[in-house]
């Protein structure tokens, strides 16, 4: 007998595929693994809620990397059960094994360290900037006005850098 | 900026999250939402029920039946007709502003339609609180004008005043109490979609 896929295959499939850019929308904005995995478990009910609407006009992946900002921005909510863990050293994931250079290490830990001190709204233009993201589609998902993106997200590097260097 | 180019560069090499399996993501498909929304929506529906039920308790019609006004009947279907009606509409409002939540839409609008929502119950609840002061003074002042006892009673200025005052003083309590009960609840739940919310009208003034 002929099956075709159903909604939900090829919802669970494409978020397989695409689970990269949840994951590091969860590490931005927690700073647990059990959060982490909460912040994870929301955003796919979120998605999954939206799915059937989802028309395919633009990639899954931004499609869903929206749902997860707006997520983590304004609608998860701190499960009460995760409790205030030591930060796990969520830096040293980044660098694959080739490249280890101890030097550079070192100055992304302290960067990421940095951006985490960022507020919320910060997050996400770091976030959309680090994905490539051009200045229209930063403006659309925030539902700012370009020019406005682009002066803030200026600032927000000045105020890195002063979190770097104080 | 240096840094950033640094974080730029190894953003995407990262293969170091732990893989989420197909079988993983359906186990939390089964699972329920616990975002503000959905909080907001189980908050608001207990309020909804809780205020219709409660301006069924409270009621001056008791009262006026009581002391025979004439037209009561025309009087209590018209109020009752009014009451209703208003009732009806703030959920039908309430309805339609929670269906306009949509995560797909962009975080201003998300924010902007969660906060709209919300606003229609706290109005509901005013209107609540409203219409049950009302109901109070308009069952006082016909008791004190036509129950004979009373109206002796209020000829009295010192029993008028302390009346009054004391009235006044429940009314305030009462009413504190729910804002403090109110600012708990939703401070809580809405503390961080505020906070947000402030940033981004920062950006876009």
């Amino acid at each position: 007998m002929f099956m075709s896929i159903t909604l939900e295959q090829s919802f669970v499939q494409q978020l397989k595929e695409n689970q990269n850019i949840i994951h590091k929308i969860c590490r931005l904005y927690t700073n647990d693994s059990d959060a982490h995995k909460d912040l994870f478990q929301e955003v796919t009910i979120q998605l999954w809620n939206a799915f059937p609407k989802f028309r395919g006009d633009s990639k899954f992946s931004t499609w869903a990397y929206r749902v997860a900002l707006n997520t983590a921005i304004t609608l998860y909510r701190k499960s009460t059960r995760t409790i205030k863990t030591s930060e796990y050293e969520k830096h040293s994931f980044y660098i694959s094994q080739e490249d280890y250079n101890s030097e550079q290490e070192e100055q992304l830990k302290l960067m990421y360290k940095a951006v985490y001190q960022l507020n919320d709204i910060e997050k996400a233009l770091i976030f959309m900037y680090l994905e490539d993201a051009n200045y229209a589609e930063i403006a659309e998902t925030l539902g700012i006005s370009e020019v406005n993106a682009r002066v803030k997200m200026n600032r927000i590097k000045g105020k890195l850098k002063k979190i770097l260097n104080p | 900026m240096e840094e950033l180019d640094l974080l730029k560069k190894n953003w995407n090499k990262a293969g170091a999250f732990e893989q989420i399996s197909e079988a993983q993501i359906y186990k939390m498909l089964l699972k329920k939402s616990s975002s503000i929304v959905k909080w907001i929506l189980v908050i608001s529906i207990i309020e909804l029920l809780i205020w219709s039920g409660s301006s069924l308790l409270v009621s001056a019609d008791e009262a006026m039946k009581k002391f025979n006004i004439k037209n009561l009947n025309t009087y209590v279907v018209v109020s009752n007709v009014i009451h209703y009606s208003i009732i009806i509409s703030f959920i039908i409002l309430f309805y339609f502003n929670y269906k306009k939540i949509s995560v797909v839409t962009s975080t201003k609008n998300l924010m902007q339609s969660i906060l709209k929502t919300r606003k229609t119950v706290q109005y509901y609840i005013w209107y609540n609180l409203g219409m049950i002061t009302l109901s109070f003074v308009v069952g006082i002042v016909l008791v004190f004008n036509l129950d004979p006892a009373i109206s002796k009673l209020n000829q009295n200025a010192n029993f008028r005043y302390g009346f009054i005052i004391g009235f006044t003083i429940i009314a305030i309590v009462f009413i504190g109490i729910f804002w403090m009960l109110y600012k708990i609840i939703y401070g809580r739940l809405l503390k961080k979609l505020y906070k947000n919310y402030e940033e981004l009208k920062k950006i876009d003034f």
